[in-house]
């Protein structure tokens, strides 16, 4: 698939990004530098459209991964222009240039006390905010960019990044619950989301893997949550690699009987899952074979994704068959 | 020698029959009178749009606390309606703290103004400005009006600007020729009046064309527009603390399911199927 300059950067490869950033020069001398409001003038050219903001957005972040610093500051410069200094979003663009630029931790540490400045004249400036948290974050100071970010998310508990972020820096803390329930608070905002259920059945995988009092609930929760996310979207892969681990560890680990709450998910019977296991892996099976025979619809896959895909299968290959 | 015939001038016996006519009708008329109207009414419509441009109020800045207000109820009713994506225990510990807060009035702005009637709308400043800005919409749409109004009907009162190229019924003299008061005339002729009113309803796609399609210009998109959202925000007259409470009982009788229960047997009757 090629990047698109309109879609969400957050997940390109370097190599993406690259090739983003080098349309900037094309893309730059094609568009005027401002547009007009003039009336008269807007009957002969091109109007407006939204798109074009995005477009410039997004080159602005793909030139500032590839260091072409000369074309994102062309592209804030337009952003500016349009929007005015005091917009919200292009004063965390203009941050995120500044970020960008600065080469030693006292440049970042400076651009965090302009954030703070910023965050105390207008305390609801939601993308500065979310600014600082990231900053924090790439500083290293993990545990700061937690409390800023609860902060931000008791006045704006509808949030559902901020919540996945959360989550995230929970989860590279090790605190499992609280990961948890922030990647739940995101369900309540996004019900039908499957990655996020996918995730969280990831999340859970571990939690039962690091605890022992309490894995058998987590298990059971985990086997579910992916069933969902396989539910919501037919052929998600990372659905199908959750479920077949989770039932690995649920048919390795049977024998041992669990006394469980009314309240809480139970694990299906043992011949569930031993057929949740097979539909599992002949998916997977069929993912990964229709993936590297080229299959023209099964291309939409991550490289990665199918080589972790390939490995689990492999592991457990011979027990299958023998 | 170069007597004018008096029979070539209208003689004065015959001149009232002329005058009384109330309908004036000369070839010029299209031009001193049609195109007059026209081009004052779209300059109008762009002047009333580039007025609304400037006289609209910066999108307010919401702070922290009436934001926290807002969205905490949002998330009250984003976990009622999506309460089936959590586990039954979860759900619950989720109903039991947002229950406690909303009825201790924890995401109030004002958590000690609780329980006090709302203050009067005219002596809160951000309230004000909200019907500051109805009234200068309002005005900007009555003041030209009006004026562009009396200006026609002082000049061109009782005018007949143009003959339509094709036929109509009798039906149509009372929109055709307002301010014409002639029983006999064919409808097809349209008086200045009349073309006034066609202007204000028939410009919108000339403003469109010239000004983009989310402009102030016209008057009646504005009108509809008004009666439309006649309260944006639902907020200003409405008690924060009564809303909490009211999502609070609508938690409380929520009956929880949740679509993790049966997951397994529905996913592996899909596959199957």
């Amino acid at each position: 698939m090629a990047p698109s300059l309109l879609a969400p950067q957050g997940h390109l490869s370097p190599a993406e990004a690259l090739q983003l950033a080098q349309q900037a020069p094309e893309i730059l001398r094609s568009n005027p530098k401002a547009i007009s409001s003039s009336p008269l003038v807007s009957l002969f050219t091109a109007s407006e459209t939204a798109e074009l903001w995005t477009i410039y957005n997004n080159l602005l972040i793909a030139c500032l991964r590839t260091k072409n610093d000369q074309s994102a500051h062309e592209c804030l410069d337009r952003l500016v222009l349009r929007f005015g200094e005091k917009n919200e979003q292009i004063m965390a663009l203009q941050g995120l240039v500044k970020e960008a630029e600065a080469e030693n931790r006292d440049q970042l540490q400076a651009v965090l006390g302009e954030y703070d400045s910023i965050l105390k004249e207008n305390s609801s400036n939601i993308p500065i905010a979310k600014r600082k948290v990231a900053l924090l974050r790439s500083m290293g100071s993990i545990p700061e960019a937690i409390t800023s970010l609860t902060a931000l998310l008791d006045f704006n508990p509808t949030d559902a990044e901020g919540w996945a972020e959360l989550s995230d820096l929970y989860l590279t803390q090790g605190l499992y619950s609280q990961a948890i329930f922030s990647l739940e608070e995101v369900l309540v905002l996004v019900p039908n989301a499957w990655n996020v259920h996918a995730k969280l059945g990831e999340i859970l995988l571990m939690a039962a893997n690091s605890e022992t009092e309490s894995s058998g609930k987590h298990l059971a929760e985990a086997l579910k949550r992916f069933c969902r996310s396989i539910e919501l979207c037919e052929g998600y892969l990372r659905g199908y690699y959750g479920l077949k681990k989770v039932t690995d560890q649920v048919l390795s680990q049977s024998g041992k009987s669990k006394k469980q709450d009314a309240d809480e998910p139970k694990l299906p019977d043992q011949k569930q899952v031993e057929k949740l296991n097979q539909v599992a892996t002949e998916k997977l099976g069929e993912i990964v074979r229709r993936y590297n025979a080229k299959e023209k619809l099964w291309q939409g896959y991550d490289a990665d994704e199918i080589a972790a895909a390939k490995t689990l299968l492999e592991a457990s290959a011979p027990q299958l068959v023998r | 020698m170069a007597q004018v015939p008096d029979q070539v001038l209208p003689s004065a016996g015959e001149l009232p029959s002329k005058v009384n006519t109330t309908a004036n009708y000369g070839p010029l008329n299209s031009y001193w009178i049609l195109f007059p109207i026209t081009i004052v009414m779209v300059l109008t419509g762009v002047l009333r749009h580039y007025a609304s441009v400037m006289l609209a109020p910066a999108a307010k800045k919401i702070d922290a606390k009436t934001m926290r207000e807002q969205r905490s109820l949002g998330l009250g009713v984003a976990l009622r309606t999506n309460y089936h994506a959590l586990t039954k225990k979860s759900f619950d510990a989720r109903r039991e703290t947002l229950i406690a807060n909303y009825e201790s009035g924890a995401y109030l702005k004002e958590p000690d103004r609780k329980g006090q009637p709302p203050a009067n709308p005219l002596s809160d400043p951000s309230q004000m400005d909200g019907m500051m800005g109805m009234m200068k919409n309002n005005m900007a749409m009555i003041i030209p009006n009006t004026l562009i109004m009396s200006w026609i009907n002082a000049f061109f009162s009782g005018y007949v600007i143009m003959k339509l190229p094709f036929p109509l019924t009798i039906k149509f003299k009372s929109m055709l020729q307002a301010g014409v008061q002639t029983k006999d005339m064919d409808p097809r002729w349209m008086s200045s009046i009349s073309w006034y009113f066609l202007c204000i309803f028939g410009l919108q796609f000339v403003y469109v064309f010239l000004l983009g399609s989310d402009n102030a210009a016209s008057q009646v998109a504005q009108q509809m527009q008004a009666q439309q959202m006649p309260n944006p925000m639902g907020g200003p007259g409405q008690d924060p603390d009564k809303q909490f409470k009211a999502e609070a009982e609508n938690l409380a009788v929520v009956d929880h399911y949740s679509v993790l229960d049966d997951v397994t047997d529905r996913f592996l009757e899909g596959i199957k199927a």
